[in-house]
Formats: structure tokens, sequence, C-alpha cells
């Protein structure tokens, strides 16, 4: 099919496979959306409804009883994706969504969080992508960073692995 | 919100996640909307509701609810729902001794038809604000 996986040190240029990038291709199959996901939620792309968005994400994970390193470690990941896409990938004045879903898959969890703005590319106010990318990288189990088709916009995919399994799934 | 602002909207399969994350997105948005604390509660229990009663109405097995906080109030728009659900969910939210509680707690409430399907609107509004 031809997808081409945007990583963080393929971001920053660099040729160089780091741990960050082994984390990346640590699960073979990254998550897709799936018509039958869980949760979507759509918001406009703005700072307070990134609380928002920890706030589902918390109420999911009580549901579901999961660990709560695991859900720390994916309210943080969450977070920063939203942050990426609050801060770059609309235009100024400019308003876009914030697409989220989160669905469980045997014993993972998959949050895939979407925009359809300008896509990923280095921050214009830092040598490279900021730490948010590597962060989420080092936090999630895999990670997927892929343009969105028919858009400019970026989909996110990560995967936690949630033990014991999940309930729901 | 602006006119070109996308709108808030969730959507939830069927089962035990429905209420927890509605009652966390709209509590949310009803704060953000400058709800007083009693509207704020009143706005949980419609979401409660909604969330207990809408899968036997729904057209899938999905619950979706755009929400809109507007100047002290918040839109729901739950559907799309079978053709006849928007009213059977109102009734489905009387209890007994209480009457119907949707409608009690509801500023406005309306079933909007688009062709087969339709969807239930209600809006939840600060009473000094009205």
């Amino acid at each position: 099919m031809g997808r081409t996986k945007l990583t963080p040190h393929l971001l920053r240029g660099g040729a160089h496979e780091s741990s960050t990038d082994r984390r990346l291709r640590r699960r073979a199959a990254p998550p897709v959306p799936q018509p039958g996901a869980d949760v979507r939620l759509t918001l406009p792309a703005r700072p307070e409804n990134v609380a928002v968005v920890r706030h589902v994400l918390g109420a999911f994970a009580e549901a579901l009883d999961l660990p709560a390193d695991t859900v720390e470690d994916m309210r943080l990941a969450i977070t920063e994706a939203c942050t990426n896409v609050v801060r770059h990938a609309y235009r100024e004045g400019e308003s876009g969504p914030i697409d989220v879903v989160i669905s469980p898959n045997g014993d993972w969890l998959d949050i895939i969080v979407t925009d359809y703005g300008a896509g990923m590319s280095p921050s214009p106010d830092l040598s490279g992508p900021g730490l948010g990318l590597p962060l989420i990288a080092a936090l999630a189990d895999s990670v997927d960073l892929q343009p969105v088709p028919n858009s400019r916009g970026s989909r996110l995919s990560m995967s936690f692995r949630c033990r014991p399994a999940l309930g729901l799934a | 919100m602006t006119a070109a602002e996308p709108a808030t909207t969730v959507s939830i399969a069927s089962g035990p996640l429905v209420g927890p994350i509605l009652r966390r997105v709209v509590g949310m948005l009803a704060a953000r909307a400058d709800l007083p604390l009693d509207r704020l509660d009143d706005a949980v229990l419609v979401a409660d509701l909604i969330a207990a009663r809408a899968p036997a109405h729904s057209i899938d097995d999905k619950i979706n609810v755009a929400l809109d906080p507007g100047d002290r109030s918040l839109l729901l728009r739950v559907g799309p729902l079978r053709q006849g659900g928007g009213q059977a969910l109102i009734v489905d939210a009387a209890v007994p001794g209480v009457g119907n509680v949707i409608e009690q707690l509801a500023d406005e409430l309306s079933v909007n038809p688009e062709g087969e399907i339709e969807y239930l609107h209600v809006r939840l509004a600060y009473a000094n604000g009205r």
C-alpha cells in the first residue's frame, strides 16, 4: 500500500535509528481507524478542549479499570498529541477539528488523534519537532504518524499494552 | 464559539462506556458554558438519562451526541435516532412518582425529523439568562 511512516527521526531528517525509532516499530500492525471504534470525540482545536479529551480518556480508563501507571502514560501522550494539533495544525485565525478515537483491541488500547490542518512538520520556532513526538514514542508501545488521505492533516496512532486484558474488547 | 468553528461531537458504542463518557463531556461543557452548579447537575442528569435510554432508539449501535455550549446554555443534539425514537426516548425518561425528568429539566425540547431519521434537541440554560 506504500504507506509512509513519519517517525520523529525522519522529521528531524536524521538517518540514525534511535531507541525511539525502535519503539515506533515494536508493534507490527499500527492501529487504523475502525468504523466500530468505541469512542470518537471531535472537538474544535482549542487549548481548553485538550482537558476534555483528557477527561474522556480518564472516564474510559475508569470504566475499564486500567492500571494507573498505564493511564498516566496515556494521559500524557494524548495531551501531547492534542497540544501538537492545537499549536501547529491550523494557522492563526483558522479553526479546525481534533478527532480522537479510543478503542480497545485485545490486550491493547489504541488511540488515534487526527487533524485536517497543515500536517506535521518541524516547528518554526525550534530546530526540530520538539519533545512532543519523542515523548509520545517513549510512553506508547507503538506509534505511527501518517498523512491523512485527501487532506494535508496528520493521523497519529498510538497503542498501549494493557494488562490485565481489557474487558470490553 | 464562532460560526465557522467545528462542532463538538461524541460517538460512543452502546454499552457501559456511554454513561461515564457522556456524563464527563456534558459536565465539562456545561461548566464552560458558565451554567451554575444546580443546572450543571441537571445537565449531567439529562446526560445519564440519554445514556441509559438512547441505545434502544438509535439507528445503530452507537450513541451520537453533538454539543453546542452557548451563553449560559448547552444544547444537546442526540441522534440519529430511528423514526419515533425521539419521542420514545422522552417517554422512557419518565420516572414513577416524579414525572418526565427530561421534560422537567430542559428549557427547550424538540424532535427534529430528517427524512427517515430524527434528532432529539435538548437545551438547558440558566434561568436568569433566558
